[in-house]
Protein backbone atom coordinates (compact mmCIF):
# COMPACT_ATOMS: atom_id res chain seq x y z
CA UNK A 1 0.00 0.00 0.00
CA UNK A 2 1.04 3.22 -1.06
CA UNK A 3 0.45 5.93 1.86
CA UNK A 4 -0.87 8.99 1.04
CA UNK A 5 -1.44 11.74 4.12
CA UNK A 6 -4.41 13.61 2.68
CA UNK A 7 -6.15 10.03 1.09
CA UNK A 8 -5.42 8.05 4.43
CA UNK A 9 -7.28 11.20 6.67
CA UNK A 10 -10.41 11.30 4.26
CA UNK A 11 -12.53 8.52 4.87
CA UNK A 12 -15.78 7.53 2.31
CA UNK A 13 -18.64 9.23 3.16
CA UNK A 14 -20.43 7.96 5.96
CA UNK A 15 -24.16 6.64 5.56
CA UNK A 16 -26.44 6.23 8.36
CA UNK A 17 -27.43 2.59 9.39
CA UNK A 18 -29.93 3.47 12.52
CA UNK A 19 -29.63 6.54 14.93
CA UNK A 20 -26.84 5.37 16.42
CA UNK A 21 -24.51 3.71 13.72
CA UNK A 22 -23.47 4.93 10.89
CA UNK A 23 -21.39 2.98 7.77
CA UNK A 24 -18.54 4.19 5.44
CA UNK A 25 -16.76 0.90 4.48
CA UNK A 26 -18.69 -2.22 3.43
CA UNK A 27 -19.85 -4.32 6.74
CA UNK A 28 -18.00 -2.15 8.81
CA UNK A 29 -20.16 -0.27 11.21
CA UNK A 30 -19.61 2.68 13.66
CA UNK A 31 -21.05 4.59 16.67
CA UNK A 32 -22.72 7.62 15.06
CA UNK A 33 -19.74 10.64 16.08
CA UNK A 34 -21.94 13.05 17.46
CA UNK A 35 -22.30 10.66 20.51
CA UNK A 36 -18.65 11.00 20.76
CA UNK A 37 -18.66 14.44 21.54
CA UNK A 38 -18.66 14.88 25.62
CA UNK A 39 -17.11 12.16 27.64
CA UNK A 40 -14.80 10.09 25.27
CA UNK A 41 -14.22 11.82 22.15
CA UNK A 42 -13.06 10.42 19.07
CA UNK A 43 -9.27 9.81 17.82
CA UNK A 44 -7.57 10.53 14.56
CA UNK A 45 -8.38 7.17 12.34
CA UNK A 46 -6.76 7.48 8.88
CA UNK A 47 -8.72 4.43 6.62
CA UNK A 48 -5.44 2.26 6.91
CA UNK A 49 -6.03 1.52 10.49
CA UNK A 50 -9.89 1.12 10.67
CA UNK A 51 -8.79 -1.69 8.03
CA UNK A 52 -6.06 -2.97 9.71
CA UNK A 53 -8.48 -3.72 12.69
CA UNK A 54 -10.93 -4.87 10.74
CA UNK A 55 -9.04 -7.56 9.31
CA UNK A 56 -7.13 -8.16 12.46
CA UNK A 57 -10.58 -9.27 13.92
CA UNK A 58 -11.66 -11.66 11.23
CA UNK A 59 -7.96 -13.42 11.17
CA UNK A 60 -7.98 -13.38 14.42
CA UNK A 61 -11.73 -15.16 14.98
CA UNK A 62 -10.19 -17.52 12.44
CA UNK A 63 -7.47 -18.46 14.57
CA UNK A 64 -9.75 -18.58 17.25
CA UNK A 65 -12.16 -20.99 15.50
CA UNK A 66 -9.08 -23.33 14.16
CA UNK A 67 -7.58 -23.70 17.21
CA UNK A 68 -10.15 -23.41 19.82
CA UNK A 69 -13.43 -24.77 18.00
CA UNK A 70 -14.81 -28.56 17.46
CA UNK A 71 -17.27 -27.37 15.53
CA UNK A 72 -19.51 -24.28 15.05
CA UNK A 73 -23.02 -24.16 16.13
CA UNK A 74 -25.43 -21.19 15.33
CA UNK A 75 -27.13 -19.03 17.87
CA UNK A 76 -30.75 -20.88 16.79
CA UNK A 77 -29.24 -24.09 17.55
CA UNK A 78 -27.70 -23.02 20.99
CA UNK A 79 -31.37 -21.59 21.93
CA UNK A 80 -33.11 -24.72 20.70
CA UNK A 81 -30.32 -26.87 23.23
CA UNK A 82 -31.59 -24.64 26.08
CA UNK A 83 -35.30 -24.80 25.53
CA UNK A 84 -35.03 -28.69 25.46
CA UNK B 1 5.36 24.10 47.13
CA UNK B 2 3.81 23.84 44.12
CA UNK B 3 0.24 24.08 42.96
CA UNK B 4 -0.85 20.40 42.47
CA UNK B 5 -2.95 22.05 39.80
CA UNK B 6 0.42 22.64 37.58
CA UNK B 7 2.01 19.79 37.68
CA UNK B 8 3.18 18.64 34.61
CA UNK B 9 1.81 14.99 35.36
CA UNK B 10 -1.68 16.86 35.66
CA UNK B 11 -1.45 18.19 32.77
CA UNK B 12 -0.16 15.17 30.79
CA UNK B 13 -3.19 12.98 32.63
CA UNK B 14 -5.47 15.60 30.92
CA UNK B 15 -4.35 14.24 27.59
CA UNK B 16 -4.10 10.71 28.69
CA UNK B 17 -6.97 10.28 31.29
CA UNK B 18 -9.55 8.26 28.67
CA UNK B 19 -7.50 6.16 27.12
CA UNK B 20 -5.46 5.09 30.62
CA UNK B 21 -9.36 4.10 32.07
CA UNK B 22 -9.97 2.52 28.98
CA UNK B 23 -7.74 0.01 29.83
CA UNK B 24 -7.74 0.17 33.95
CA UNK B 25 -11.39 0.14 33.83
CA UNK B 26 -11.20 -2.81 31.88
CA UNK B 27 -8.90 -4.63 33.33
CA UNK B 28 -8.85 -7.81 30.73
CA UNK B 29 -5.06 -8.14 30.68
CA UNK B 30 -5.09 -9.78 27.30
CA UNK B 31 -1.96 -7.80 26.64
CA UNK B 32 -0.02 -9.80 29.26
CA UNK B 33 0.28 -12.84 27.40
CA UNK B 34 1.69 -11.21 24.18
CA UNK B 35 3.85 -8.69 25.41
CA UNK B 36 7.64 -9.55 24.93
CA UNK B 37 8.71 -8.33 28.11
CA UNK B 38 6.26 -9.49 30.22
CA UNK B 39 7.11 -13.57 28.75
CA UNK B 40 10.47 -13.05 29.64
CA UNK B 41 10.32 -10.76 32.76
CA UNK B 42 6.87 -11.50 34.44
CA UNK B 43 7.60 -8.13 36.12
CA UNK B 44 3.69 -6.44 36.26
CA UNK B 45 5.37 -2.59 36.96
CA UNK B 46 6.52 -3.43 33.19
CA UNK B 47 3.04 -4.25 31.42
CA UNK B 48 0.69 -2.83 29.43
CA UNK B 49 -1.72 -2.54 32.02
CA UNK B 50 0.66 -0.84 34.59
CA UNK B 51 2.24 2.02 32.06
CA UNK B 52 -1.76 3.13 31.53
CA UNK B 53 -2.53 2.43 35.47
CA UNK B 54 0.08 5.08 36.57
CA UNK B 55 -1.53 7.62 34.56
CA UNK B 56 -4.58 7.03 37.00
CA UNK B 57 -2.32 7.29 39.66
CA UNK B 58 -0.24 10.54 38.13
CA UNK B 59 -4.02 12.30 37.80
CA UNK B 60 -4.47 11.50 41.42
CA UNK B 61 -1.29 13.58 42.55
CA UNK B 62 -0.05 9.81 43.58
CA UNK B 63 2.74 9.99 41.29
CA UNK B 64 5.43 11.84 39.32
CA UNK B 65 7.34 10.61 36.11
CA UNK B 66 10.07 10.51 38.06
CA UNK B 67 9.03 7.51 40.01
CA UNK B 68 8.14 5.80 36.82
CA UNK B 69 10.21 6.84 34.03
CA UNK B 70 12.67 3.57 34.64
CA UNK B 71 10.02 1.46 34.07
CA UNK B 72 8.81 2.67 30.80
CA UNK B 73 12.08 1.36 29.38
CA UNK B 74 10.88 -2.18 29.07
CA UNK B 75 9.29 -1.67 26.10
CA UNK B 76 10.00 -2.15 22.24
CA UNK B 77 7.02 -0.60 20.78
CA UNK B 78 6.17 -3.91 18.84
CA UNK B 79 2.20 -3.02 19.34
CA UNK B 80 1.11 -6.42 20.20
CA UNK B 81 -0.58 -5.29 23.21
CA UNK B 82 -2.30 -2.63 21.33
CA UNK B 83 -3.76 -5.01 18.45
CA UNK B 84 -5.03 -7.90 20.67
CA UNK B 85 -6.76 -5.35 23.18
CA UNK B 86 -10.90 -6.45 22.86
CA UNK B 87 -10.30 -2.29 23.34
CA UNK B 88 -9.11 -2.44 19.65
CA UNK B 89 -10.13 -5.43 18.30
CA UNK B 90 -13.52 -5.67 18.74
CA UNK B 91 -14.35 -2.50 19.20
CA UNK B 92 -11.66 -0.05 18.28
CA UNK B 93 -12.77 0.86 14.79
CA UNK B 94 -16.49 1.18 15.90
CA UNK B 95 -15.67 3.46 18.18
CA UNK B 96 -12.95 5.54 16.77
CA UNK B 97 -10.95 4.96 19.71
CA UNK B 98 -8.49 2.09 20.33
CA UNK B 99 -5.51 1.41 22.48
CA UNK B 100 -2.45 3.24 21.94
CA UNK B 101 0.27 2.10 24.04
CA UNK B 102 3.13 2.29 21.53
CA UNK B 103 2.43 6.68 21.64
CA UNK B 104 1.60 6.24 25.42
CA UNK B 105 4.80 4.65 26.13
CA UNK B 106 6.55 7.56 23.99
CA UNK B 107 4.67 10.13 25.48
CA UNK B 108 5.57 9.15 29.29
CA UNK B 109 9.04 9.20 27.75
CA UNK B 110 8.44 12.61 26.49
CA UNK B 111 7.39 13.62 29.37
CA UNK B 112 10.79 12.48 31.63
CA UNK B 113 13.50 14.18 29.13
CA UNK B 114 11.71 17.29 29.79
CA UNK B 115 11.22 16.71 33.23
CA UNK B 116 14.97 16.41 32.81
CA UNK B 117 14.59 12.63 34.15
CA UNK B 118 17.21 10.87 31.74
CA UNK B 119 17.96 7.21 30.43
CA UNK B 120 21.64 7.22 30.20
CA UNK B 121 22.05 5.34 27.53
CA UNK B 122 19.65 6.98 25.78
CA UNK B 123 21.01 10.45 26.43
CA UNK B 124 24.25 9.38 25.06
CA UNK B 125 22.54 7.39 22.08
CA UNK B 126 20.49 10.87 20.99
CA UNK B 127 23.14 12.78 22.00
CA UNK B 128 25.42 10.94 19.71
CA UNK B 129 22.59 10.62 16.50
CA UNK B 130 22.39 14.59 17.22
CA UNK B 131 26.16 15.01 16.71
CA UNK B 132 26.29 12.53 13.38
CA UNK B 133 23.06 12.78 12.15
CA UNK B 134 22.72 9.32 12.10
CA UNK B 135 22.62 6.75 15.11
CA UNK B 136 26.15 5.19 16.53
CA UNK B 137 25.27 1.71 15.38
CA UNK B 138 28.92 0.82 14.76
CA UNK B 139 30.00 -0.04 17.96
CA UNK B 140 32.26 2.48 19.32
CA UNK B 141 33.51 3.43 15.13
CA UNK B 142 32.44 7.04 14.66
CA UNK B 143 29.34 7.08 11.85
CA UNK B 144 30.05 9.84 9.66
CA UNK B 145 27.42 11.90 6.90
CA UNK B 146 30.35 11.72 4.63
CA UNK B 147 29.88 8.14 4.72
CA UNK B 148 25.87 7.67 4.47
CA UNK B 149 26.13 7.10 0.86
CA UNK B 150 29.31 4.22 0.96
CA UNK B 151 26.49 1.25 0.71
CA UNK B 152 25.98 2.10 -2.64
CA UNK B 153 29.35 2.23 -4.04
CA UNK B 154 29.53 1.35 -7.39
CA UNK B 155 25.87 0.71 -8.07
CA UNK B 156 25.78 4.09 -10.05
CA UNK B 157 22.53 5.14 -8.69
CA UNK B 158 21.64 9.29 -9.35
CA UNK B 159 21.04 11.84 -6.32
CA UNK B 160 17.35 13.05 -6.19
CA UNK B 161 14.46 12.29 -8.99
CA UNK B 162 11.02 11.78 -8.22
CA UNK B 163 11.32 8.53 -6.33
CA UNK B 164 14.74 8.03 -3.66
CA UNK B 165 15.36 5.00 -1.91
CA UNK B 166 15.64 5.74 2.35
CA UNK B 167 18.15 3.48 4.17
CA UNK B 168 18.06 3.65 7.73
CA UNK B 169 21.09 3.60 9.66
CA UNK B 170 21.73 -0.13 10.65
CA UNK B 171 21.51 -1.05 7.24
CA UNK B 172 23.40 2.18 5.75
CA UNK B 173 26.37 1.63 7.94
CA UNK B 174 26.26 -2.34 9.02
CA UNK B 175 24.10 -4.33 6.92
CA UNK B 176 25.03 -2.94 3.83
CA UNK B 177 23.90 -5.69 1.81
CA UNK B 178 20.39 -5.25 2.31
CA UNK B 179 19.85 -2.42 0.81
CA UNK B 180 22.00 -3.40 -1.90
CA UNK B 181 20.27 -5.79 -2.58
CA UNK B 182 17.06 -3.69 -2.70
CA UNK B 183 18.89 -1.85 -5.25
CA UNK B 184 19.57 -4.44 -7.83
CA UNK B 185 16.57 -6.04 -7.49
CA UNK B 186 15.02 -2.77 -8.62
CA UNK B 187 17.27 -1.92 -11.14
CA UNK B 188 16.36 -5.33 -12.33
CA UNK B 189 12.70 -4.46 -12.55
CA UNK B 190 13.70 -1.56 -14.56
CA UNK B 191 12.32 0.71 -11.51
CA UNK B 192 13.98 4.25 -11.58
CA UNK B 193 14.80 5.58 -8.55
CA UNK B 194 17.87 7.70 -6.66
CA UNK B 195 19.20 8.57 -3.86
CA UNK B 196 18.42 11.11 -1.13
CA UNK B 197 20.58 14.50 -1.05
CA UNK B 198 21.21 14.80 2.30
CA UNK B 199 19.93 12.38 4.57
CA UNK B 200 19.96 12.37 8.27
CA UNK B 201 18.67 9.51 10.78
CA UNK B 202 14.90 9.20 10.27
CA UNK B 203 14.18 10.44 13.85
CA UNK B 204 12.46 7.73 14.59
CA UNK B 205 14.60 6.47 17.13
CA UNK B 206 14.74 9.54 19.07
CA UNK B 207 11.19 9.98 19.15
CA UNK B 208 10.51 6.79 20.59
CA UNK B 209 13.00 7.80 23.51
CA UNK B 210 11.52 10.81 24.20
CA UNK B 211 13.74 13.05 22.72
CA UNK B 212 11.02 14.66 20.73
CA UNK B 213 12.76 18.27 19.82
CA UNK B 214 15.67 16.06 17.66
CA UNK B 215 13.10 13.97 16.30
CA UNK B 216 11.20 16.78 14.77
CA UNK B 217 14.12 18.58 13.70
CA UNK B 218 15.50 15.71 11.88
CA UNK B 219 12.11 15.31 10.26
CA UNK B 220 12.41 18.63 9.21
CA UNK B 221 15.90 18.28 7.43
CA UNK B 222 14.76 15.28 5.60
CA UNK B 223 11.19 16.59 4.35
CA UNK B 224 13.06 20.14 3.34
CA UNK B 225 15.42 17.86 1.54
CA UNK B 226 12.71 15.49 -0.37
CA UNK B 227 11.03 18.93 -1.10
CA UNK B 228 14.16 20.77 -2.37
CA UNK B 229 15.09 18.09 -4.71
CA UNK B 230 11.61 17.45 -6.09
CA UNK B 231 11.05 13.82 -4.36
CA UNK B 232 7.44 13.00 -4.89
CA UNK B 233 8.29 8.95 -3.35
CA UNK B 234 10.21 7.64 -0.74
CA UNK B 235 10.99 3.95 -0.88
CA UNK B 236 11.32 2.77 2.65
CA UNK B 237 13.12 -0.39 3.41
CA UNK B 238 12.97 -0.32 7.08
CA UNK B 239 9.29 -1.28 9.04
CA UNK B 240 10.81 1.26 11.93
CA UNK B 241 11.30 4.35 9.12
CA UNK B 242 8.18 2.74 7.71
CA UNK B 243 5.99 3.55 11.06
CA UNK B 244 8.24 6.92 11.30
CA UNK B 245 6.95 8.51 7.91
CA UNK B 246 3.35 7.36 8.12
CA UNK B 247 2.73 8.45 11.85
CA UNK B 248 5.30 10.36 13.15
CA UNK B 249 5.95 12.67 10.23
CA UNK B 250 2.28 13.19 9.83
CA UNK B 251 1.72 14.19 12.92
CA UNK B 252 4.21 16.98 12.48
CA UNK B 253 3.46 17.89 9.32
CA UNK B 254 -0.49 17.28 8.90
CA UNK B 255 -1.83 18.40 5.83
CA UNK B 256 1.11 20.02 4.48
CA UNK B 257 2.62 16.45 4.27
CA UNK B 258 2.37 15.67 0.56
CA UNK B 259 5.15 12.92 0.23
CA UNK B 260 4.03 9.55 -1.11
CA UNK B 261 5.57 6.63 0.87
CA UNK B 262 6.19 3.22 -0.38
CA UNK B 263 7.49 -0.02 1.53
CA UNK B 264 9.39 -1.95 -0.60
CA UNK B 265 8.65 -5.38 0.55
CA UNK B 266 5.05 -4.67 -1.02
CA UNK B 267 6.27 -2.83 -3.91
CA UNK B 268 8.57 -6.34 -4.58
CA UNK B 269 5.69 -8.51 -3.95
CA UNK B 270 3.58 -5.90 -6.49
CA UNK B 271 6.92 -6.48 -9.44
CA UNK B 272 6.71 -10.54 -8.62
CA UNK B 273 2.69 -10.17 -9.67
CA UNK B 274 3.34 -8.32 -12.46
CA UNK B 275 5.81 -10.59 -13.93
CA UNK B 276 8.51 -8.32 -13.68
CA UNK B 277 10.41 -10.12 -11.43
CA UNK B 278 10.94 -13.51 -11.69
CA UNK B 279 12.65 -15.66 -8.50
CA UNK B 280 14.67 -18.74 -10.74
CA UNK B 281 17.38 -19.55 -8.94
CA UNK B 282 16.73 -22.45 -6.47
CA UNK B 283 17.57 -21.69 -2.88
CA UNK B 284 17.64 -24.92 -1.11
CA UNK B 285 16.77 -24.01 2.34
CA UNK B 286 13.99 -25.42 4.92
CA UNK B 287 13.32 -21.24 6.26
CA UNK B 288 10.37 -20.00 8.67
CA UNK B 289 9.78 -16.49 8.66
CA UNK B 290 9.61 -13.83 11.08
CA UNK B 291 7.07 -10.75 11.51
CA UNK B 292 8.88 -8.25 11.77
CA UNK B 293 6.53 -6.25 14.99
CA UNK B 294 6.12 -3.08 12.77
CA UNK B 295 4.96 -4.27 9.53
CA UNK B 296 2.44 -7.21 10.92
CA UNK B 297 1.34 -5.65 14.01
CA UNK B 298 1.02 -2.21 13.51
CA UNK B 299 0.75 -2.22 10.12
CA UNK B 300 -0.83 -5.11 8.97
CA UNK B 301 1.34 -6.31 6.16
CA UNK B 302 2.06 -10.18 6.80
CA UNK B 303 0.95 -11.52 2.94
CA UNK B 304 3.45 -9.73 0.79
CA UNK B 305 6.36 -11.18 2.53
CA UNK B 306 4.53 -14.52 2.15
CA UNK B 307 4.07 -14.64 -1.69
CA UNK B 308 7.84 -13.32 -1.99
CA UNK B 309 8.80 -16.15 -0.11
CA UNK B 310 6.51 -18.43 -1.97
CA UNK B 311 7.94 -17.14 -5.44
CA UNK B 312 11.44 -18.28 -4.47
CA UNK B 313 11.97 -21.84 -5.95
CA UNK B 314 14.17 -24.24 -3.91
CA UNK B 315 13.13 -23.06 -0.21
CA UNK B 316 10.98 -25.17 2.10
CA UNK B 317 8.78 -22.93 3.80
CA UNK B 318 7.11 -23.95 7.75
CA UNK B 319 5.03 -20.84 8.17
CA UNK B 320 3.92 -19.56 11.80
CA UNK B 321 0.60 -17.45 10.98
CA UNK B 322 0.16 -13.70 11.58
CA UNK B 323 -1.79 -13.82 14.53
CA UNK B 324 0.34 -16.52 16.63
CA UNK B 325 3.16 -14.04 15.73
CA UNK B 326 1.47 -11.25 17.40
CA UNK B 327 3.39 -12.69 20.47
CA UNK B 328 6.74 -13.10 18.94
CA UNK B 329 9.33 -10.26 18.51
CA UNK B 330 12.99 -10.06 18.34
CA UNK B 331 13.24 -7.19 20.99
CA UNK B 332 15.56 -4.72 19.01
CA UNK B 333 12.95 -1.84 18.87
CA UNK B 334 11.91 0.94 21.17
CA UNK B 335 15.69 1.89 22.58
CA UNK B 336 15.35 -1.44 24.55
CA UNK B 337 18.50 -2.73 22.94
CA UNK B 338 20.41 0.22 24.25
CA UNK B 339 19.03 0.42 27.22
CA UNK B 340 18.48 -3.35 28.92
CA UNK B 341 21.12 -5.18 26.06
CA UNK B 342 19.94 -8.49 28.32
CA UNK B 343 16.76 -8.15 27.30
CA UNK B 344 16.38 -7.61 24.30
CA UNK B 345 18.96 -11.45 23.97
CA UNK B 346 16.50 -13.19 25.86
CA UNK B 347 13.69 -11.99 23.45
CA UNK B 348 15.50 -13.11 20.42
CA UNK B 349 16.56 -16.23 22.03
CA UNK B 350 13.12 -16.73 22.90
CA UNK B 351 12.05 -15.80 19.34
CA UNK B 352 14.85 -18.33 17.57
CA UNK B 353 13.80 -21.09 20.11
CA UNK B 354 10.47 -20.68 18.28
CA UNK B 355 12.04 -21.34 14.74
CA UNK B 356 14.20 -24.34 16.24
CA UNK B 357 11.02 -26.04 16.87
CA UNK B 358 10.07 -25.93 13.70
CA UNK B 359 13.40 -27.98 12.35
CA UNK B 360 14.50 -25.18 10.00
CA UNK B 361 17.92 -23.96 9.32
CA UNK B 362 17.10 -20.16 8.40
CA UNK B 363 15.15 -17.55 10.05
CA UNK B 364 13.96 -14.90 7.42
CA UNK B 365 13.17 -11.52 8.66
CA UNK B 366 12.65 -8.28 6.93
CA UNK B 367 13.87 -6.00 9.41
CA UNK B 368 17.46 -4.48 9.67
CA UNK B 369 17.09 -3.93 13.36
CA UNK B 370 15.53 -7.48 13.72
CA UNK B 371 18.78 -9.05 12.42
CA UNK B 372 21.34 -8.43 14.79
CA UNK B 373 19.73 -9.74 17.82
CA UNK B 374 18.26 -12.77 15.81
CA UNK B 375 21.38 -13.56 14.66
CA UNK B 376 23.53 -13.55 18.03
CA UNK B 377 20.79 -15.58 19.03
CA UNK B 378 20.71 -17.93 15.92
CA UNK B 379 24.66 -18.66 16.15
CA UNK B 380 23.92 -20.79 19.36
CA UNK B 381 21.43 -22.82 17.27
CA UNK B 382 22.97 -23.23 14.50
CA UNK B 383 20.08 -21.16 12.81
CA UNK B 384 21.23 -18.53 10.41
CA UNK B 385 19.38 -15.14 10.28
CA UNK B 386 18.48 -13.97 6.88
CA UNK B 387 17.17 -10.66 5.26
CA UNK B 388 14.07 -11.31 2.91
CA UNK B 389 15.61 -8.95 0.09
CA UNK B 390 18.74 -10.37 0.13
CA UNK B 391 16.86 -13.89 0.27
CA UNK B 392 14.82 -12.44 -2.86
CA UNK B 393 18.52 -10.84 -4.63
CA UNK B 394 19.60 -14.63 -4.70
CA UNK B 395 16.91 -16.00 -6.25
CA UNK B 396 16.97 -13.62 -9.17
CA UNK B 397 20.83 -14.28 -9.49
CA UNK B 398 21.93 -10.11 -8.54
CA UNK B 399 24.32 -10.08 -5.84
CA UNK B 400 24.73 -7.40 -3.84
Amino acid sequence: MTYRHQEEMSPPPARRVTDVAITRFEHVYEVEPALMTEHVTQQSFPNWDTLRLVRSRADHLAWMHRHFAGKVISGEELLHDLDE
Amino acid sequence: MPDPDERPEKEFAEEWRDAAYNCFSSGHKFCREVCPVMQVTRNESWSPTAFHANVVAMEKGELEVADVAADYVNCTGCGACEVRCPNSLFTGDFYRFRTRTVDLVKAVRGLAVEQGVHQPGWRRWNQLTDERRHEPVLDGTPVDQGRVRDWAEGLELPIGGESILFVDCEAAFVRTSVPRSVARILSLAGYEFGLMNEQWCCGGPAAEMGYDEQARRFARHNLDDWRAAGVRRVLVLDPHDYITFTEDYPRYFGDAYDIEIVLVVELLAELIREGRLTPHVPVERTVTYHDPCRLNKRKGVWREPREILRAIPGLTFHDVDRVSQWSYCSGGGGGLPVEKPELTAKISEQRVGKAAELGVDTLVSACPWAERPLSDAGRARSIDVVDLHELLAESLGVSP
